[in-house]
């Protein structure tokens, strides 16, 4: 290290980008947690410390039902999408051969066209007048009520939003699994079950708690979803705080559950990050060096 | 021996429907609004009619054009800012970080696990509180970066670390200065990871409604129009602009598959 070529190496390929994400991403995460010890009145923002948005977190029920509400939601998307992840990762990785790189970028194309993109087409394909009961009137059955305007149809978008991101997750931690240790287990006389559950899945475990977590967290504080397809009774965490910086104005209430989300989000990186190996995940490149 | 081959075929042909099913229920919206654009009756446009109707009305749409300048200005800048830094931070984790990598790596990986909605409002927050600014192009390009720069980093990171790094030292020592040798020898054999993270930042600051929506007001951006457009109920116009981000982001991914298959079929290092 007292080379000084080296550090100034290390000077601009490590410590500005990491600059920029200080400046940038924590110091704007600071502003928010300081927003929420002040007061909002009147759309205006009042510098008084107390903690009374917290109180009022914590007093109001509504609040604890949207959080709750959320919270089920996300970890019933996250389940559903890792449990369906893995067969098609697992396919298209032992039997996609030359088709395997099409696959996997077919998954890009859904997931890169923009969340109110997607939710315009969903609403195209659920609402009272999309495809879905567009068919069943023309097979002359009664439209399906549970799924517009209901958490269904929230949960349906949320598992359309986010599966291709988990998919990839998977995949590319299968990607960088070296299968020869599955017939290695075999030849030693493992059965199908063994072998799967105790070298197939531990080994993946990583890239399958990544996918998880890059599923949960943005479920969790899901506000667009809900509010075009929730109806009156899905109201989400995340939509609320949308609604308080927007149309009601208190931003200090809207910053302290902005605060709220966070921690919880971080407890939850945390409690999983244990169980992450980050050399395993397939995602940074960095198992094979 | 005949009852594993018969299952494993079984276990085969049910991940194979699986995956038929998932990449059904993730194209059909597509394909449904697609026809939708294209049809006199949107709800129910089978069997599909080709008309291009709304199209031009979407062509004429001032509201439209200006967001869509609007977007394109923020996908142009946010994209190249993320993808220096995120070429940046690739190398420096690759190559400099030595066992500090996984740190490193976590903590350029971390705005990935924050949520958009949350990067918004603190960004909002920080530029209202320090600064009084009400948000503009550039500080809504900067948020964008943030959330971009963790995807340019795996991206690169993903198809960076197999280079060689002794091609660029072998290229000073014959001479070159280090930019010489990065234009000369590195972008050459590593082009397409950097192109990579070009196309999907530009597609995602592109598109994306929450962190812009907190940091332009009143400025329009295409999510954000589209957004507003929805309250008042889904016309044709939405499904002709939903197709044709589609068509565009299509053409991205058929350039980045060609890109990566050109990539491979060169000899290996």
């Amino acid at each position: 290290m007292a080379d000084p070529d080296n550090r100034w190496n290390r000077r601009l390929f490590l410590h500005l980008p990491a600059i920029f994400l200080v400046l940038f991403f924590v110091l704007p995460l600071m502003a928010l947690v300081i927003l929420s010890f002040w007061q909002t009145e009147n759309y205006k923002i009042v510098r008084e410390w107390s903690a009374l948005n917290y109180v009022t977190l914590a007093t109001e029920s509504a609040y604890f039902v949207f959080f709750v509400r959320s919270l089920f939601l996300a970890i019933g998307v996250s389940i559903f999408s890792v449990a369906v992840s893995w067969p098609i990762a697992f396919f298209i990785v032992r039997h996609g051969g030359r088709y395997k790189l099409i696959l996997s970028l077919l998954l890009a194309v859904p997931f890169l066209s923009g969340e109110v993109l997607r939710l315009i087409a969903l609403q195209g394909m659920l609402g009272p007048t999309g495809l879905v009961n567009g068919v069943l009137l023309k097979l002359g059955s009664a439209p399906l009520r549970f799924i517009m305007y209901s958490n269904w149809a929230t949960f349906i978008a949320l598992v359309y939003l986010y599966l291709p991101m988990v998919v990839t997750t998977v995949y590319l931690s299968l990607l960088n699994f070296d299968f020869r240790l599955t017939s290695a287990a075999s030849s030693c006389g493992a059965n199908r079950f063994q072998v799967f559950c105790e070298i197939v899945w531990p080994l993946n475990l990583s890239g399958t708690i990544v996918g998880f977590l890059l599923c949960f967290i943005p479920t969790l504080s899901a506000s667009l979803a809900p509010r075009f397809l929730g109806g009156p009774s899905g109201t989400l965490y995340g939509m609320s705080i949308a609604q308080q910086f927007g149309e009601s104005g208190t931003w200090a209430l809207g910053a302290a559950m902005g605060v709220v989300l966070f921690l919880f989000s971080i407890a939850v990186l945390g409690v999983f990050s244990l169980g992450i190996n980050l050399r395993r995940t397939g995602f940074t490149g960095m198992g094979r060096q | 021996m005949y009852a594993q081959a018969s299952n494993d075929r079984l276990t085969k042909w049910l991940m194979g429907a699986i995956l038929v099913a998932a990449y059904a229920f993730l194209y059909m919206p597509i394909i449904h609004i697609l026809f939708a654009s294209m049809s006199s009756r949107p709800n129910f446009p089978y069997p599909p009619e080709f008309d291009f109707g709304s199209y031009i009305r979407l062509y004429t749409n001032t509201v439209y054009q200006s967001a869509f300048l609007n977007s394109l200005i923020i996908a142009t800048c946010t994209s190249l800012l993320s993808t220096v830094l995120g070429f940046l931070a690739t190398v420096g984790v690759l190559r400099f970080a030595g066992r500090k990598a996984l740190v490193y790596a976590a903590f350029f990986a971390g705005p990935l696990f924050v949520s958009e909605i949350l990067l918004g409002i603190s960004s909002m927050s920080l530029y209202y509180l320090a600064f009084e600014l009400q948000g503009n192009m550039v500080t809504a390009i900067i948020a964008n970066s943030v959330h971009c720069f963790s995807f340019c980093f795996l991206i690169m990171a993903a198809l960076l670390y197999r280079y060689d790094w002794r091609m660029n030292e072998a290229a000073v020592v014959c001479g070159a200065s280090p930019i010489r040798a990065f234009f000369e020898v590195m972008l050459p054999l590593t082009w397409s990871g950097i192109l990579s993270s070009l196309i999907v930042a530009f597609v995602l600051s592109l598109n994306g409604l929450d962190i812009s929506f907190y940091l332009l007001g009143a400025t329009p951006t295409m999510p954000s129009v589209a957004w507003g457009a929805l309250r008042y109920g889904v016309k044709p116009e939405l499904y002709a602009l939903s197709s044709i981000i589609n068509i565009l982001v299509f053409a991205a991914i058929a350039g980045l598959y060609f890109v990566a298959r050109s990539d491979r079929n060169q000899p290996a290092e």
